[in-house]
C-alpha cells in the first residue's frame, strides 16, 4: 500500500518550468491589484502567436488567455518583467515581442524612418535655399541700352 | 536637381523591389524556432486513457517524434494515419508521443476510438507545454535526438517523405 501511494506521489504530471530558461526568480512575488496591472502591461508586449497582429493582452483567443495566465503566474512566482519577456522570446523568438530590440537587423525598423525622415528634410532643404537664391537679371545699362535701340528704331519709322 | 531626385527615386525602388523579392516565397507565419539545437524543455504528463506519466527526460536513449496536435484541426486529421503508420513501422527505435494542444480528453478519446493510437497522447492543461515549445498552431512536431535535442521543427500536415527525412536525422 505505501509502495503503491510512493508510486502514485512520484508519478506527478509536471510542466515546463520558466527556471529551465531564464533560472530563479529576480524579485519579489507580486499579488493585489499590483499583480494586476503588471499582467496587463506585459501581455500587452507579447504577440499572439495565433492571431493577426493583436497582443496577448488584447486576444480572446484560448492560447492568448494560457499565455497570459502564464504571465500571471510568474510575475505572482517574483518573475521580473525582463525574465518573463526572455523565456517567451526562449520559445517563441524575438516574434513573440510586439517592439522589436535595437539589434542586428530588427535595428533597421527603429533606423529607417530616421533616415526616411533626414533624407525628406535634406530635399526640401535643398529646394527651398534654390528657390530663396535670387534670379540673375541682365546688367542694367545693359537693359537700358536695349530699351534705347528699340526707341531708336519706332521713332525711325 | 532631376538627376539627384532620379538617383534617390531608383535607391528607394530598389530596395522595396528587393525586399520584396527576398520576402517572396516566404511564409511569413513561420519563424525558425529558437529552440532547435537545445535541449528539449522538460515535461510529464497525463497520457489520455492509461492515465500513465510520460515523463519526456525517461525517453533519452532513444530519438522521439513529438507532435502537437487538436481533434478540431483538419491538417492534424490528414497527418495521423501517416503518424501512426511511421510509429507502428519503426516499432522502439523511435518513440512517437502526441500532445494535444486546446482540446477536452472526451473529443480525444473519441477521436482515438475511432482512429486507432499507436503512442501515448499526452494532455496539455493550460497549454503550458505548448507555450514552453513555442507552438503557435497545429499540427507542429518535434524531432529530438538520443541526447534530448531539439534537432528540427516542422510546422504543418506531414508528408510520409518529410517524416521520413526527418526521422533520418534524429537518427543518424
Amino acid at each position: 500500500m505505501i509502495a503503491l501511494l510512493l508510486v502514485l506521489m512520484l508519478q506527478t504530471t509536471k510542466v515546463p518550468d520558466a527556471a529551465q530558461f531564464v533560472g530563479a526568480p529576480q524579485s519579489t512575488p507580486l499579488a493585489g491589484a499590483q499583480l494586476d496591472t503588471r499582467t496587463v502591461e506585459i501581455a500587452g508586449q507579447l504577440r499572439c502567436p495565433v492571431c493577426q497582429g493583436l497582443s496577448v493582452g488584447d486576444s480572446p483567443s484560448a492560447m492568448a488567455m494560457n499565455m497570459k495566465e502564464q504571465v500571471r503566474e510568474l510575475l505572482a512566482r517574483g518573475y521580473t518583467r525582463e525574465q518573463i519577456l526572455a523565456y517567451f522570446e526562449q520559445s517563441y523568438g524575438e516574434f513573440v515581442l510586439l517592439k522589436p530590440k535595437f539589434r542586428g537587423v530588427d535595428s533597421l525598423v527603429w533606423l529607417l524612418p530616421l533616415i526616411a525622415l533626414a533624407i525628406g528634410g535634406a530635399l526640401v532643404a535643398m529646394k527651398m535655399r534654390k528657390l530663396e537664391r535670387p534670379v540673375a537679371t541682365a546688367p542694367h545699362d545693359a537693359g537700358d541700352e536695349y530699351v534705347n535701340r528699340v526707341r531708336q528704331l519706332v521713332e525711325k519709322e | 536637381m532631376n538627376r539627384t531626385v532620379l538617383v534617390i527615386g531608383i535607391l528607394i525602388t530598389a530596395a522595396i523591389v528587393a525586399l520584396f523579392a527576398f520576402s517572396f516565397g516566404r511564409d511569413p507565419q513561420h519563424i525558425n524556432s529558437p529552440l532547435v539545437g537545445r535541449i528539449a524543455p522538460r515535461f510529464a504528463l497525463r497520457a489520455v486513457g492509461t492515465g500513465e506519466i510520460v515523463d519526456i527526460e525517461s525517453l533519452r536513449g532513444k530519438p522521439v517524434v513529438l507532435n502537437f496536435w487538436a481533434t478540431w484541426c483538419m491538417p492534424c486529421h490528414a497527418e495521423h494515419p501517416i503518424l501512426q503508420q511511421a510509429s507502428r513501422a519503426l516499432g522502439s527505435d523511435v518513440q512517437f508521443v502526441g500532445v494535444v494542444f486546446g482540446d477536452t480528453e472526451e473529443n480525444i478519446q473519441a477521436f482515438i476510438r475511432e482512429r486507432g493510437e499507436a503512442y501515448p497522447t499526452l494532455l496539455d492543461d493550460k497549454g503550458k507545454t505548448s507555450i514552453a515549445y513555442g507552438v503557435g498552431g497545429v499540427p507542429e512536431t518535434f524531432f529530438i535526438d538520443r541526447n534530448g535535442k531539439i534537432v528540427a521543427k516542422y510546422e504543418g500536415p506531414l508528408s510520409f517523405e518529410m517524416l521520413q527525412t526527418y526521422v533520418r536525422k534524429v537518427l543518424s
